[in-house]
C-alpha cells in the first residue's frame, strides 16, 4: 500500500516535473522571442515614425469629420430658415441627427460622427497593420534561414509563436492605446459615453489578436513571405468585404423565397445566418456606431437590425410595422406622427424598405423642427432633442450589444485556433503526435479557410 | 570509449527519391568525425535528422543516449547545431544574439552574462560585442554562429559545411577553433565536400554518396580497406578513340582499382600497392599498345581517395566519364 502510494507519488512527481519543464520551455519561448522581437522592432526611428504618422492621420481624419459636419449643419440651418426644407441627403452617415438647428443636437451628431469615423478608420488600420506585422513572423525566419537555429533549441513552438504574436501585438496595441486621447475628444461633443469608447477599444484589441494570428498562421503555412502577405490580405479582404457580399446574396435569395408571406421583413428562417458576419469587423463597428447614434434611423441601426433580426423602433412612413423577432412572435409597434422620410438611404436587406423618397414634413415655424422619428419624438412628438438623446435612443430605440460581443468572441476564438495551428506548422518535428497510427485530426469547423486542415495534412 | 552518436538504419525519403538510405554510424565521444560526400549526397539531410529538424522516415539515431525520434527535446539539449546556410537577424547586436539563444536554453541572467563573455573570447569576437550582427564579415558571422551552438555547452556539435565560403585564413582559424573545442572534450561531427580541410582535422571519416554510406572509420583504415596505394596520372597520345582504347586496357588490369577519364587525354588511375605495382601496370599498358607521354603519381590526398572510393563503391564500374 505504501509502496503503491510512493509509486504514485513518484510518478506524479515525474509527471509534475515534466509538465513544469514544458511550462518552463513555453515561458522561456515567449519571453526570449518577444524580447528579441521587441528589441528589433522598437530600435531606431521606424517605430516612432509609424506611431506619429498614424496619430496624425487619425487626427486629420477626426478634424475633417468635424469640419464636414459643422459645415453641413450650417447649410442645413440656412436651408431651413429660407425654405424650411431639410436636404434629404443629410440623414445618412456620418452625420445623421445633426439636421436640427439645435446646437446641442448638432454637438451630439458631431460626437457620434467622429466616434464612428475614428472607429472605422482604426478598424481599417488594425485590419492592415496587425497582419502586416505577423505575416513575416515565421516565413521570414525560414527565408533568412534562422528558423533552424530556433527549432534546434528546446523552446516550445507554441511559446515561440505566441512570443512572435505578442511582440507584434504589443506594437499594434501601442498604436491603439495611443489613439485614446484623440478618441476622447468625442466626450467634448457628447453622444458617446466612456462605455462606448471602452467597447470600441475592447473590440479593437480582439480584432488585432484575431488578425495578428491570421497573419501568423499564414506565415507558418506558406514558405515565402511574399506569398504569405498576399494570402493574408486576400483573407482580410474576404473577411471585410466578402462576408458582407456573401451575406447580401444569401439575404436576397432568402428574402425572395419568403416574399410571398407578405411581410416586409423576411422571417427568421429565411434570413442569412448572422454568423456569416461575425468575422466582419465593420458590421461590429456598425453595432457600436448605432449605439451612439442620436436617432435610431441611422443606417447602422437598420443594418444591424436586419442582421440580428431584432426590431428597431420608429420606422418611418408607416403607422404600423410588423416585425418578426426571433421568439415571441410578431410585435406591432405604433409609430406616432409626424413622419419624415428616412433619407438615410442605405436601406439594407429588405428591412425598412417601405420608406421611400416622398417628403412629408410637418413644418412648425418658430419651433424646433421635428427630427426624423427617433427618440426625440417619443414622449410627445415636439420636445426638442437634447444631448441625452443618445441615452434615450438606448432606452427606447435599439437594443445594445446585440452583435459586436459575438464578433469579438469570434475573433478571439479564431485567433486562439490559428495560433495553435501555427505552432503545429512551424517544424515537421514539432507536431503533436498521436498514438493511433491512422488517426485523422478532426478538421475544425471553419468557414474562412477551407484549405487549412488539408494543408496541415499535406505538410506532414 | 563511449559512443556519442549512433545511427541505426537512418533513412529519409521524399516521395520516391531517397535522400538518406539506411546510414549506420557510430561516433565515439571526443572524436572529430568528418562526413564527406559530393553535393546532394545526403550529408545535410543526415545532419538535419540528427539535429531533430527532420523526422526520419525509418531508422533511428541516438545522441548522448537519447533517441531523435522519441525524445527530441533531450537531444536538443545535448547538441549544438550549425546549419550550412544560416541567416542572421537584422537589428541585433552580437551580445544580444547570444543572449537571445541563452534565453532560449533557459539560462539565468548571470549565466548568460558569463557565457557571452566566454564565448566571444573563444571565437575571438570580444571586440565586436556591441556591433550589429548583419555588419559582421562572413567569417565572423560563421564564428558567431558557432558560438551560438555552444551557448548551452553541448556535448555534441553538428557542423554542416562550417568552412564553406571562408577564405583560407578564416579556415585556418576555424580549424584552430575546432581543435580547441575538441580539447574541451566535445564530440564534433563535420560535413564537408571540401576535403583538404578535413584531412588534418578529422580523426575519423564517413564517406557518403547517393544517400548511402560507402565507408566509415579512421582515415587510415579506409585507405587500407580500399587498398588504394596511390593515384597516378597518365597522358595518352593520340585521338579520342586511342584514349578510349587505353582506358579499356587500363581497366582490364587487375591492379587498377578505377580509371577516371579527364579531358585532354588524361587518365587518372587508382592503383593497389606501391611503386612496383605502378611499374607493372605501366609495362602492361605499353605491352597493350598504349602510347603514353607521361605517367606520374598524383598528389595523394583525401580528396583523391574520396573520388576514387565514390567511383568504386557507388557506381561499381571501373570506367567513368567525368565531365570537365
Amino acid at each position: 500500500m505504501t509502496g503503491l502510494a510512493a509509486g504514485i507519488a513518484q510518478r506524479g512527481g515525474r509527471i509534475g516535473g515534466r509538465v513544469g519543464h514544458a511550462i518552463g520551455r513555453f515561458w522561456s519561448g515567449i519571453s526570449a522571442v518577444s524580447i528579441k522581437e521587441l528589441r528589433g522592432r522598437m530600435r531606431g526611428r521606424r517605430a516612432f515614425v509609424v506611431l506619429t504618422i498614424y496619430l496624425m492621420l487619425l487626427g486629420l481624419f477626426a478634424f475633417a469629420i468635424y469640419v464636414y459636419l459643422k459645415q453641413q449643419a450650417a447649410t442645413a440651418t440656412i436651408d431651413f430658415s429660407n425654405g424650411g426644407i431639410i436636404p434629404p441627403d443629410l440623414g445618412g452617415f456620418p452625420g445623421s441627427g445633426q439636421t436640427l438647428s439645435n446646437g446641442t443636437a448638432l454637438s451630439a451628431g458631431i460626437g457620434h460622427g467622429i466616434f464612428g469615423g475614428l472607429l472605422i478608420l482604426e478598424t481599417l488600420l488594425v485590419l492592415v497593420l496587425a497582419p502586416a506585422f505577423t505575416t513575416g513572423a515565421i516565413s521570414l525566419e525560414r527565408e533568412k534561414q534562422t528558423l533552424d537555429l530556433l527549432v534546434t533549441t528546446p523552446l516550445s513552438t507554441l511559446g515561440m509563436v505566441i512570443g512572435k504574436l505578442f511582440s507584434a501585438l504589443v506594437y499594434v496595441f501601442l498604436l491603439i492605446i495611443a489613439s485614446i486621447p484623440l478618441a476622447s475628444l468625442v466626450f467634448v461633443f457628447g453622444a458617446v459615453g466612456p462605455d462606448d469608447l471602452f467597447r470600441a477599444y475592447l473590440f479593437l484589441f480582439a480584432l488585432a489578436f484575431g488578425m495578428g494570428a491570421l497573419g501568423l498562421f499564414v506565415s507558418a503555412l506558406v514558405r515565402r513571405t511574399q506569398t504569405a502577405t498576399v494570402i493574408t490580405f486576400v483573407l482580410v479582404l474576404v473577411l471585410s468585404l466578402g462576408t458582407a457580399a456573401a451575406y447580401q446574396f444569401w439575404q436576397v435569395a432568402a428574402s425572395s423565397t419568403t416574399q410571398s408571406s407578405g411581410l416586409l421583413l423576411s422571417s427568421r428562417s429565411g434570413r442569412a445566418p448572422e454568423a456569416l458576419l461575425w468575422l466582419n469587423p465593420f458590421v461590429a463597428d456598425l453595432d457600436m456606431v448605432c449605439a451612439t447614434a442620436p436617432d435610431t434611423y441611422h443606417v447602422s441601426c437598420q443594418y444591424i437590425s436586419s442582421v440580428t433580426g431584432r426590431p428597431y423602433f420608429g420606422t418611418p412612413n408607416t403607422t404600423t410595422q410588423t416585425f418578426s423577432p426571433g421568439k415571441g412572435g410578431p410585435i406591432t409597434v405604433p409609430v406616432p406622427a409626424p413622419t419624415v422620410p428616412n433619407a438615410g438611404g442605405g436601406v439594407v436587406g429588405g428591412s425598412g424598405s417601405g420608406s421611400s423618397g416622398a417628403i412629408d414634413i410637418t413644418v412648425n415655424p418658430g419651433v424646433v423642427i421635428a427630427n426624423p422619428g427617433g427618440p426625440c419624438l417619443a414622449p410627445d412628438g415636439i420636445s426638442p432633442c437634447v444631448a441625452t438623446s443618445a441615452n434615450d435612443a438606448l432606452s427606447f430605440g435599439f437594443p445594445r450589444d446585440t452583435f459586436w460581443p459575438k464578433s469579438a468572441i469570434a475573433f478571439i476564438v479564431l485567433g486562439a485556433l490559428l495560433t495553435l495551428l501555427a505552432a503545429q506548422l512551424v517544424s515537421p518535428t514539432r507536431r503533436l503526435r498521436f498514438s493511433r497510427p491512422r488517426f485523422r485530426r478532426p478538421s475544425p469547423p471553419k468557414a474562412i479557410e477551407p484549405d487549412t486542415p488539408a494543408a496541415v495534412e499535406n505538410a506532414s | 570509449m563511449t559512443i556519442a552518436v549512433r545511427t541505426d538504419g537512418l533513412t529519409k525519403r521524399y516521395g520516391r527519391s531517397t535522400a538518406v538510405a539506411g546510414v549506420q554510424l557510430e561516433i565515439e565521444a571526443g572524436e572529430i568525425f568528418g562526413l564527406v560526400g559530393p553535393n546532394g549526397a545526403g550529408k545535410t539531410t543526415t545532419l538535419r535528422m540528427l539535429a531533430t529538424l527532420l523526422p526520419p522516415t525509418a531508422g533511428d539515431a541516438q545522441i548522448g543516449g537519447h533517441s531523435v525520434r522519441t525524445d527530441p527535446d533531450a537531444v536538443r539539449n545535448v547538441i549544438g547545431y550549425m546549419p550550412d546556410t544560416f541567416g542572421v537577424y537584422d537589428d541585433m547586436r552580437v551580445w544580444e544574439y547570444l543572449d537571445f539563444f541563452g534565453r532560449c536554453y533557459g539560462l539565468s541572467a548571470a549565466r548568460r552574462r558569463q557565457m557571452i563573455g566566454d564565448l566571444l573570447e573563444l571565437v575571438d569576437l570580444a571586440d565586436k560585442k556591441g556591433a550589429y550582427v548583419q555588419d559582421l564579415s562572413r567569417g565572423m558571422q560563421q564564428r558567431l554562429c558557432l558560438a551560438h551552438a555552444l551557448v548551452h555547452d553541448p556535448q555534441v556539435l553538428l557542423l554542416d559545411e562550417p568552412a564553406s565560403g571562408l577564405d583560407p585564413r578564416a579556415r585556418v582559424e576555424l580549424r584552430e577553433l575546432l581543435r580547441e573545442l575538441r580539447s574541451l572534450g566535445k564530440t564534433i561531427l563535420i560535413s564537408s565536400h571540401i576535403l583538404p580541410e578535413l584531412e588534418e582535422l578529422c580523426t575519423s571519416v564517413a564517406i557518403i554518396d547517393h544517400g548511402r554510406l560507402l565507408a566509415s572509420g579512421r582515415v587510415e583504415d579506409i585507405a587500407d580497406r580500399f587498398r588504394v596505394g596511390g593515384v597516378y596520372r597518365a597522358t595518352v597520345l593520340g585521338s579520342d578513340e586511342k584514349v578510349g582504347k587505353a582506358e579499356q586496357v587500363f581497366a582490364g588490369l587487375s591492379d587498377v582499382v578505377s580509371v577516371v577519364r579527364r579531358p585532354g587525354g588524361l587518365l587518372e588511375l587508382a592503383l593497389r600497392g606501391d611503386e612496383n605495382t605502378a611499374a607493372t601496370v605501366l609495362a602492361a599498358a605499353i605491352r597493350g599498345g598504349v602510347k603514353l607521354s607521361s605517367f606520374a603519381p598524383a598528389a595523394s590526398d583525401l580528396e583523391e581517395l574520396f573520388l576514387q572510393i565514390t567511383n568504386v563503391a557507388a557506381h561499381d564500374v571501373k570506367t567513368t566519364e567525368v565531365p570537365a
